[in-house]
């Protein structure tokens, strides 16, 4: 069932700095849908607008088939934790969690078990009595949690709300998170910059880019079958080796050129549309030997991360090429290799950036 | 030795300079306190007398009578009989604090009050721009009798000349700009957030201003409150110029002790002096921990 819908959402600052342009989007019952992009995309203005801290310059927003444009963010039902947490520092833990009973003129006995419940469900029972500035980060992240879930609303709508804590509680907080979200089975709206946040959390990513949405998909999708340059260049980490160069069809077979490579494309791409273009391959897909390939170049970096190494080639562009390779073998700095990709794992992107899918004329639009 | 001369000069010359900064400021008051203790012959008397010997508080009891009927008022001599005094200032002291009390106080707390909700707007809202924020300033930049002038003219019309509710108006107009200004600092603190999330969670605006920013911006508007206090318990020409008859404020009860007929007494004026100014320095001590929050800006966790 579809929870919250928007149709043609738009939203203006000022004049004309237009942060979110003509969006359609639903959001079903009881998913984990993450919002993505990087920053100035429109990800955080678009949450806004459902939790109706901004109104929509134009456009319609629905929840549970009510519309809300009109309505006050109190009366929406939605839950919402901020970036900054945004806990009341001059109240207890407990008093923050109570808050929003309260003000739904909740009776005090039931008031009392909810917070309770709640503390329990996010494990902070200890620390009902402090005071927020005495919590640790990772224990404010689940007092917002809490003050939020005791208030059953029917969407939670989250504003990059881990981006504050280190890496190793950020990840301890995305399972926290996670756990939540299977356990209560509501519907999460989670906006945030990083793809690793968005792979790991999501049932479904809208990947956001200059106020429009650029793909909405499972986050394999996303990542196995990018529908732009962008999104393949956003999700994966390492990120996709992408090689701008020049594509050109000579007698039925396609090939790509780009300074010191020269690939022989599949078949499937005899239709592609010859000129600018640009050659993706993920770092995982790359196979390196000590002869042959597609590439031979001399190893800059070997960065050893355990179970895998990243070999950084210098191409002479901009960024380096970067080849993931089991951690077992052992390769030098100033080595000569080869590197070479398996055919059917290769992306093609057109000079407009979309993707020119195989057996595809691409959509032939060159940038201005 | 060099080393050493480098680790203490600084704080020594900021000590020396902090040491004459204090003498400077803390003489007169000391200078006031003690001659309000002085009997009448050791007010004049040279070489100066700082502390004196024959402490008496009769300065006070004829200042600030307990007993009094009409001008007439009583004091008991040294033998404990009542001797009947008359003066100018008679019976005026009490009536002057009384009039104080309610005008500096009634008008602090409007100001205070409206200046809040306004700086709430300004801060939320931008209800009034930069350019009208900046004039509200101007408004204090005008030299008070400027306005004296004209204003008395008004008064007169208005009635409002020679009332509590005249210059209570007046203080609220001149001290909005400072209200305004110093608590809208302290709401720019606040962030955001903290309301929307309150929103969100279904508090009402008041109840959102009333639990959420209040609580935060307190020893702000507390700070803020006693130095408009401060300015308008102290405040003398417009007073003057605007009611000198029937309600006297202290710092016009306090120009009164210069009768042609008694020359200066010093003592009494001293005695009435320390009357004034004691009531706020105790306050102030009071409300200490608010004001050092609120003069340092530094009152949100964020």
């Amino acid at each position: 069932m579809t929870l919250i819908e928007m149709k043609g959402l738009r939203k203006v600052f000022g004049r004309n700095i237009e942060a979110v342009k003509n969006l359609d989007l639903s959001v079903e019952e009881g998913e984990f849908l993450v919002l993505v992009g990087p920053s100035g995309c429109g990800k955080t203005t678009t949450l806004r607008m459902i939790a109706g801290f901004e109104e929509p310059t134009a456009g319609e927003i629905y929840i549970q088939g009510r519309l809300v444009n009109d309505i006050e963010p109190g009366q929406r039902n939605l839950g919402m934790v901020f970036q900054n947490l945004a806990l009341f520092p001059h109240k207890t833990v407990a008093e923050n969690i109570e808050f929003g009973p309260r003000m739904k003129k909740v009776d005090p006995e039931t008031r009392l078990r909810r917070v309770r419940e709640a503390a329990e469900m996010v494990k902070i029972t200890h620390l009902l009595d402090k005071l927020p500035g005495q919590c640790s980060g990772g224990e404010a992240q689940r007092v917002a949690l809490a003050r939020t879930l005791v208030t059953d609303p029917s969407v939670f709508l989250l504003d990059e709300p881990l981006s504050s804590l280190d890496a190793k509680l950020r990840r301890e907080m995305r399972a926290e998170i996670d756990r939540l979200h299977q356990r209560l089975g509501k519907t999460f709206v989670f906006v945030t910059h990083d793809q690793e946040e968005a792979m790991t959390l999501a049932d479904r990513i809208v990947v956001m880019r200059d106020g429009v949405i650029e793909q909405v998909g499972s986050p394999l999708e996303i990542y196995g079958d990018p529908v732009s340059h962008f999104v393949a260049d956003f999700f994966g980490s390492p990120s996709m080796n992408l090689i701008p160069g020049t594509l050109s069809q000579e007698s039925g077979k396609a090939r790509f050129r780009a300074p010191g490579l020269t690939v022989e494309l599949p078949p499937s791409f005899s239709q592609a549309p010859a000129g600018e273009a640009t050659l993706g391959f993920r770092p995982e897909h790359l196979a390196v030997s000590q002869n042959g390939g597609i590439f031979r170049g001399e190893v800059r970096l070997v960065e050893p991360l355990g179970k895998d190494t990243l070999l950084y080639f210098d191409r002479g562009g901009e960024r380096p090429l970067i080849a993931v390779v089991e951690g077992t073998r052992t390769f030098r700095e100033g080595d000569t290799l080869g590197v070479s990709v398996n055919p059917d794992l290769l992306y093609l992107f057109g000079g407009d950036g979309k993707r020119i899918r195989r057996g595809s004329k691409g959509t032939g639009i060159r940038p201005a | 030795m060099k080393r050493f001369v480098k680790k203490w000069r600084y704080p020594l010359f900021r000590t020396l300079m902090l040491t004459a900064w204090a003498l400077l400021a803390g003489f007169p008051i000391f200078w006031i306190t003690s001659t309000s203790f002085k009997p009448d012959n050791e007010w004049h008397k040279w070489p100066p007398v700082y502390v004196s010997k024959n402490a008496t508080l009769d300065n006070y009891r004829m200042v600030w009578p307990i007993h009094q009927t009409g001008s007439i008022f009583v004091t008991p001599d040294q033998k404990g009989h009542g001797v009947a005094h008359e003066s100018v200032t008679a019976n005026k002291p009490w009536h002057a604090l009384k009039n104080s009390l309610l005008i500096a106080l009634s008008s602090t707390a409007i100001a205070v009050a409206f200046g809040t909700l306004l700086a709430y707007g300004v801060s939320r809202y931008r209800i009034l721009s930069d350019t009208r924020m900046f004039q509200l300033l101007v408004l204090r930049m005008i030299p008070p009798i400027v306005v004296a002038a004209p204003l008395t003219l008004y008064y007169s019309v208005l009635q409002l000349m020679d009332t509590a509710s005249g210059l209570i108006v007046v203080y609220f107009i001149t001290s909005l700009p400072y209200a305004v200004w110093m608590t809208k600092s302290f709401i720019d603190e606040v962030p955001r957030e903290m309301e929307q999330a309150a929103e969100i969670l279904g508090a009402s605006r008041w109840q959102t201003i009333w639990e959420i920013i209040f609580p935060l911006i307190r020893s702000g508007v507390v700070a803020t409150f006693l130095f408009i206090l401060i300015l308008t318990w102290s405040e003398y020409l417009l007073s003057f110029i605007l009611s000198k008859v029937d309600v006297v404020t202290l710092p016009v009860q306090l120009s009164k002790y210069e009768g042609s007929t008694e020359g200066r007494v010093y003592g009494h004026q001293a005695a009435l002096a320390v009357g004034i100014t004691f009531p706020l320095i105790i306050i102030g001590i009071f409300i200490r921990k608010h004001l050092v929050r609120g003069f340092t800006f530094g009152m949100v966790k964020r």
